[in-house]
């Protein structure tokens, strides 16, 4: 193919991005390149060939750090005590403070009093490092009653969501609810009960439904929590019920939309009666039409079933035309028939639903719906740039005699 | 003596090498090394095989909680810090001493953690009753230098861990990985700080310095780096979650890229698999790998940072170049040449031609026709134009073609752009549970908790609010916070420019940091840096720069013992502290000049591509040098995976 060929005839014009003209396709690129490259397959678990550095004279160690300054980098990665300092006094906040960032280790039990555990909690705080917050958070815990512990914490964030944090990854989940509840938390009790259920359930349709029916009685109706949160897990709760009754394994915990292919692939033609029938699912979860539609229509183009996406995507009017009717937005609905390679007869007659004819215009040149382009310039009365089209068109082909016998329609009165 | 400082950065990777081989130097010999598969990639930067086999491991395995019994007894696990992870080796370890028990008095378990051991750890350890079996080690590999003027720490875990989480047990390892660092190219004399995270990086960067003070350590000898500036992602979300424009950027949105590698499966697409799968498709099990290295490939180095519009005419004209190369006419001897010195070369360089003309092939396939639209939109969406349609186009999308990590990216920008409605809010919630199962509704208290979603009031209040919307559209120009301050740090362009960063976001938006940059590169003083920068809060200033001034430093000790609740000031000052001292004091001249030449940029939890390239624009414009560090090279899904 010449260049200006594939520019001109290729998909590549209607795209977003435009380029130069004066460029290669992409298959000549390639031809003059060779096949595509096919790396080391990834079963080998680690790589002989090191990535780019024996490429490059990499600069000797002891030039780039002197080796006094390299053992002091290992010291500190270790978190080991150094030989050629004598360890401070170890029971001062701030020496305490100081060996738990670096990773030393430390005898937090020399703080006995509440006023040196504050002050240890506070100094943390104001450090940042995590890990030092969460240990003198976990030795408050060991050493001081609950009740004072919760005092410090709910003034202290920071402090707090490190020890919310550990609670999660340790899955204390009912220290953690009780944590919140004396918060006045509840709310993100409830929504952490849920999280950790959904973790550790699986797919197992019986253990969600007996777990997430609890956190639902016991944390989601509650005051104060968001009356759409709780409408969400009812509607959990329904589906799972349905995929229990369905009893089918490759359903189990998949999404509502997941159910809905399953059901338009194989249970199409059952009616709204029957539990499988994609109508039952639709209405037991509210699917919204839009959602609904997109999914009929990819399952049966994608099976190749253009009859039924045609009968449901299409009516006849009171004066005998086919036109579209679909909840899909018809810009979108063209983008994806274009991309399912929906007929041409299809696609005009969604086109032709779209009432400024501008637009219709510079849809049918962007997916080269040829009638509908003759169609909309002859009403133009746009002769030149009919004539132009008609040059692109392949000669002799149908689309070329239409443009063709409408230029030459003695009736018209063309603008130009 | 003094090396240019890229061979400094690219050096690095024998630091790590060293720390690695002081580690396994405590193993012993005839180990059977087990790792983590996300571990790989990095580990490959640092030492081969060889290097491993000659540093005493004699198997090598990948980390399956299933892995059976192996050829050694003795055992060193390399895995990241994460629980999980940890308590799975401890629990094959328990399995292997049931079977074995006279193993627990030959210390033959290790577990050597990236980047290092929490106190937690050992306590689990001890709980278990491994304590003094297995020993345990912290690796703290340094910064790998990924690209010119690109370094990365590699943790990708570390945004949700820091900002879904809240749990910031990491940051010490990022300030030794600056620590280190700081003693090759030795210590800015200034220091921007944006965020509350950066700044606690920088206090204990602090404790770092102090405690391991050296009378051999001198950190003023070279000064490769004039200044630092360290900033939080939350800061600007919005450069994570735009639709960049550059050529890496967009091939981070299609395809998987790890310590620098991008896996070019043009099959199975970052977009295709977050889709709903309407089919049964077959998988393709073909692996090509692209290094995004300019130094090994300097087609990328040409291309990575173009507007993706470029791209395909500059491969073009390469590609043309490569066919006018006509070798038939050369004689016997030239031939040979040629074969000795410039064959391998041309043969490199047409692979890497046809890898990149199929990423681009696969990016126009999977953008085609939704990037305009989709750019168009987002662009309304800064600006605050246009809200009623931006929220039909996203709703529209959650409805359709919804994605699961872009799809909330586009929610989470019209949240914090514009704003969403009670009803709004829920009706995209729904949608996206139908799609992508009810499982996911907590997803949307992570994003809340990130500050990537505003939670939007509830409807009692919000209908208190109607009543006052009269009077809000009343008032001349209605601003979110965001736009607010986006507008006067001059970060939405209004006028198509041609240099400006913004090209990165299709002329749309200037990522903040390089809008930073740019400040710190232009302005004479450290006055007019911070009256330029004033209106971001959480702004910080350290450094020599302030010490200077005697603005009051006191030493660690001293600041620890005299600490008052939030408001500890151990290496950085308050920015609006020290404007207002610089204002108020004639005699400092607006603080001395700063003016660096090179500046450093940390962005802790992931750096974009886009603003990578942003960056590079600002260097041109500036004449200067502006090297870009993080934890890792993310991209907007990449941050929405990290709340799912």
């Amino acid at each position: 193919m010449d260049d200006d060929d594939y520019w001109n005839n290729s998909e590549t014009k209607a795209k977003a991005f435009s380029f130069d003209d004066d460029v290669l396709s992409t298959q000549e690129i390639l031809a003059i390149g060779q096949k595509p490259y096919s790396g080391q397959s990834n079963d080998v678990p680690f790589s002989s060939t090191i990535v780019n550095n024996t490429k490059r004279n990499l600069i000797p160690l002891n030039t780039l750090i002197s080796p006094k300054v390299l053992d002091l980098i290992v010291l500190a990665q270790s978190g080991k005590d150094p030989k050629d300092k004598i360890p401070e006094n170890i029971d001062t906040t701030v020496a305490t403070l100081k060996r738990l960032i670096l990773g030393r280790s430390c005898f937090l039990h020399v703080h006995r009093s509440l006023k040196s555990k504050t002050e240890l909690l506070d100094g943390a705080v104001a450090l940042g490092d995590g890990n030092a917050i969460l240990s003198v958070v976990l030795f408050l815990i060991q050493t001081l009653n609950k009740k004072v512990v919760h005092e410090l914490l709910s003034s202290r964030p920071l402090a707090l969501n490190h020890y919310i944090s550990y609670l999660r990854s340790e899955c204390k989940i009912t220290e953690l609810t009780d944590l919140l509840t004396m918060l006045g938390r509840s709310p993100e009790a409830a929504v952490y009960q849920f999280q950790h259920i959904v973790k550790t359930q699986g797919n197992s349709v019986d253990g969600l439904l007996r777990k997430l029916n609890n956190v639902l009685s016991n944390h989601f109706n509650q005051p104060g929590i968001d009356t759409h949160s709780t409408k969400m897990l009812t509607d959990y709760i329904k589906l799972l019920e349905w995929q229990k009754y369905v009893n089918k394994t490759e359903l189990n915990n998949k999404s509502v939309l997941e159910c809905l292919t399953h059901c338009c692939q194989l249970h199409w033609h059952e009616g709204a009666g029957n539990m499988m029938s994609p109508l039952t699912l639709c209405q037991r979860q509210q699917i919204t039409p839009l959602q609904y539609d997109w999914v009929v229509l990819n399952v049966h183009a994608n099976s190749n079933k253009w009859d039924i996406v045609e009968s449901l995507f299409t009516k006849k009017d009171w004066l005998g035309r086919t036109t579209v009717s679909s909840h899909i937005p018809i810009e979108t609905l063209l983008s994806q028939l274009n991309e399912l390679q929906a007929s041409k007869r299809m696609m005009a007659t969604c086109l032709n639903k779209i009432q400024n004819g501008d637009e219709k215009l510079r849809l049918a040149y962007k997916y080269k719906i040829h009638s509908v382009v003759i169609e909309s310039l002859l009403k133009q009365k746009d002769r030149t740039a009919l004539t132009n089209y008609k040059m692109t068109l392949s000669p002799q082909s149908e689309e070329y005699i239409l443009a063709e016998n409408t230029l030459r329609e003695p009736s018209i009165k063309w603008k130009n | 003596m003094d090396h240019p400082l890229s061979l400094k950065l690219a050096s690095l990777s024998l630091v790590s090498q060293h720390k690695l081989e002081c580690i396994l130097s405590t193993c012993g010999n005839k180990i059977d090394f087990i790792i983590d598969p996300m571990l790989i990639k990095p580990l490959e930067r640092i030492c081969g095989v060889t290097w491993l086999r000659q540093h005493g491991v004699d198997k090598i395995y990948k980390m399956d909680p299933q892995l059976g019994a192996t050829a050694n007894t003795k055992r060193a696990y390399l895995i990241p810090a994460c629980i999980q992870k940890y308590k799975c080796v401890l629990d094959q370890i328990a399995s292997v001493l049931s079977l074995n028990p006279s193993l627990s008095e030959t210390k033959c378990f290790h577990i050597i953690i990236v980047p290092k051991t929490m106190s937690t750890y050992d306590s689990i350890l001890e709980s278990k009753g491994l304590y003094d079996i297995v020993q345990l080690h912290s690796f703290s590999w340094e910064l790998f230098n990924l690209d010119d003027q690109l370094l990365s720490l590699e943790l990708p875990f570390l945004y949700k861990q820091v900002f879904v989480e809240q749990n910031q047990s990491l940051l010490s390892s990022i300030a030794m990985s600056l620590w280190s660092l700081f003693h090759v190219t030795g210590h800015p004399k200034c220091i921007l700080s944006l965020g509350k995270v950066s700044s606690s990086v920088l206090d204990v960067l602090e404790v770092y310095k102090e405690s391991y003070q050296r009378d051999f350590i001198n950190l003023d000898k070279s000064q490769d780096f004039g200044s630092l500036i360290i900033m939080d992602r939350d800061q600007d979300y919005a450069s994570s979650l735009l639709t960049p424009a550059t050529y890496t950027g967009l091939l981070n949105e299609i395809f998987s890229i790890n310590c620098g590698q991008l896996d070019l499966n043009v099959k199975e697409t970052k977009i295709k698999k977050g889709k709903v799968n309407f089919t049964t498709e077959e998988k393709s099990d073909k692996k090509t790998v692209i290094t995004l290295d300019s130094f090994t490939d300097t087609l990328y180095g040409e291309i990575k940072h173009r507007h993706f519009s470029e791209v395909l005419s500059v491969l073009s004209s390469k590609a043309k170049l490569l066919k006018n190369e006509d070798i038939k006419a050369l004689g016997i001897q030239e031939m040979k040449d040629y074969v000795t010195t410039k064959l391998q070369q041309v043969t490199l360089f047409k692979h890497n031609l046809v890898n990149h003309v199929l990423a681009c092939e696969t990016i126009i396939a999977e953008m085609n026709n939704k990037f305009e639209n989709l750019t168009q939109t987002e662009c309304e969406m800064l600006n605050n134009r246009n809200k009623k349609g931006n929220y039909t186009y996203v709703d529209e999308h959650f409805g359709t073609d919804i994605h699961v990590y872009n799809s909330l990216r586009l929610m989470c920008l019209l949240s914090l752009t514009q704003g969403l409605s009670y009803d709004e809010y829920n009706s995209l919630v729904s949608k996206y549970l139908l799609a992508f199962g009810y499982k996911f509704l907590y997803v949307f208290n992570n994003l809340i908790s990130a500050g990537l979603l505003v939670q939007p009031s509830s409807p009692k209040l919000s209908l208190n609010i109607s009543h006052l919307s009269n009077l809000s559209e009343r008032l001349p120009k209605w601003q979110t916070a965001f736009q607010n301050t986006a507008n006067k740090l001059k970060q939405l362009p209004q006028t198509e420019s041609e240099n400006s960063p913004g090209y990165v976001f299709n002329g749309s938006y200037i990522p903040l940091v390089a809008a930073l940059c740019n400040t710190l590169l232009t302005s004479e003083s450290l006055l007019e840096v911070l009256n330029k920068l004033s209106p971001l809060n959480d702004l910080k200033v350290g450094g020599a720069v302030i010490d200077k001034q005697k603005i009051g430093m006191e030493t660690l000790n001293e600041k620890l013992s005299n600490l008052s609740l939030n408001n500890l000031e151990l290496s950085c000052k308050d920015a609006k502290t020290i404007l207002k001292i610089l204002k108020s004091d004639s005699k400092m001249n607006g603080g001395i000049n700063i003016k660096p030449r090179t500046v450093l940029v940390y962005i802790i939890g992931g750096v974009t591509y886009a603003e990578i390239a942003a960056c590079e624009v600002v260097q041109t414009i500036t004449n200067s040098k502006i090297f870009i560090a993080s934890d890792c090279v993310s991209s907007g899904s990449d941050v929405m995976a990290a709340n799912v």
